[in-house]
């Protein structure tokens, strides 16, 4: 799946999800929600935490 | 880079090239408050601001058309609340300083002048503010 095809199913521009992928932005729940349930993943799958953050 | 990105950038660019030919003028005295050459020079600059604006902002959403008519998503509206709140401050700042000139000896039109590059000023910190959070992340 490119940038694009999971931006356009989040409602959510390719550049967005680029700065997600990067770091430079942490999306709201409900845009974690909506990316995860695109892969069919739990949230804490497709998002990670550490303490560096 | 997004639509919303080249907006900003076409912002800050023809607003510094707008106005800074207008107050640069007044500044180097090829034009002095009140005249009509003045009143002339701010109506050119006004004028060709909104036809760059314009003309700038199809081009843009011609060259970037999957991001143009998108609405704003969450990141590009949490982008310009920030913008916006800075350029508030900045905005409210030149408006109480304008109470220094304001107890000088300075023409009406001077303190017209202080109150526009206010303004100026205050889209200018917007539009680098957005252009800042779309590089380096918000």
């Amino acid at each position: 799946m490119t940038q694009s095809e999971l931006a356009d199913s989040i409602g959510m521009t390719r550049q967005t999800v680029a700065a997600i992928e990067a770091g430079k932005y942490s999306p709201s729940l409900e845009a974690a929600f909506r990316i995860s349930r695109v892969f069919g993943a739990a949230l804490e799958d497709v998002f990670q935490w550490t303490d560096a953050h | 880079m997004s639509f919303r990105e080249i907006s900003a950038w076409i912002t800050l660019t023809s607003v510094l090239g707008c106005f800074g030919v207008y107050f640069g003028s007044l500044a180097t005295g090829q034009v002095r408050a009140p005249s009509f050459a003045t009143l002339h020079l701010l109506l050119l600059c006004v004028s060709a601001l909104v036809v760059l604006q314009i003309g700038l902002h199809a081009v843009a959403a011609r060259l970037v058309p999957t991001s143009a008519p998108v609405l704003k998503d969450e990141r590009e509206q949490l982008i310009q609340m920030r913008a916006r709140g800075l350029g508030y401050y900045v905005l409210m700042s030149g408006v109480l300083a304008l109470a220094i000139p304001g107890h000088m000896e300075i023409s009406k039109i001077d303190l017209l002048n202080f109150a526009l590059l206010d303004v100026v000023v205050a889209t200018l910190v917007v539009s680098a503010a957005q252009i800042v959070m779309f590089r380096r992340g918000v």
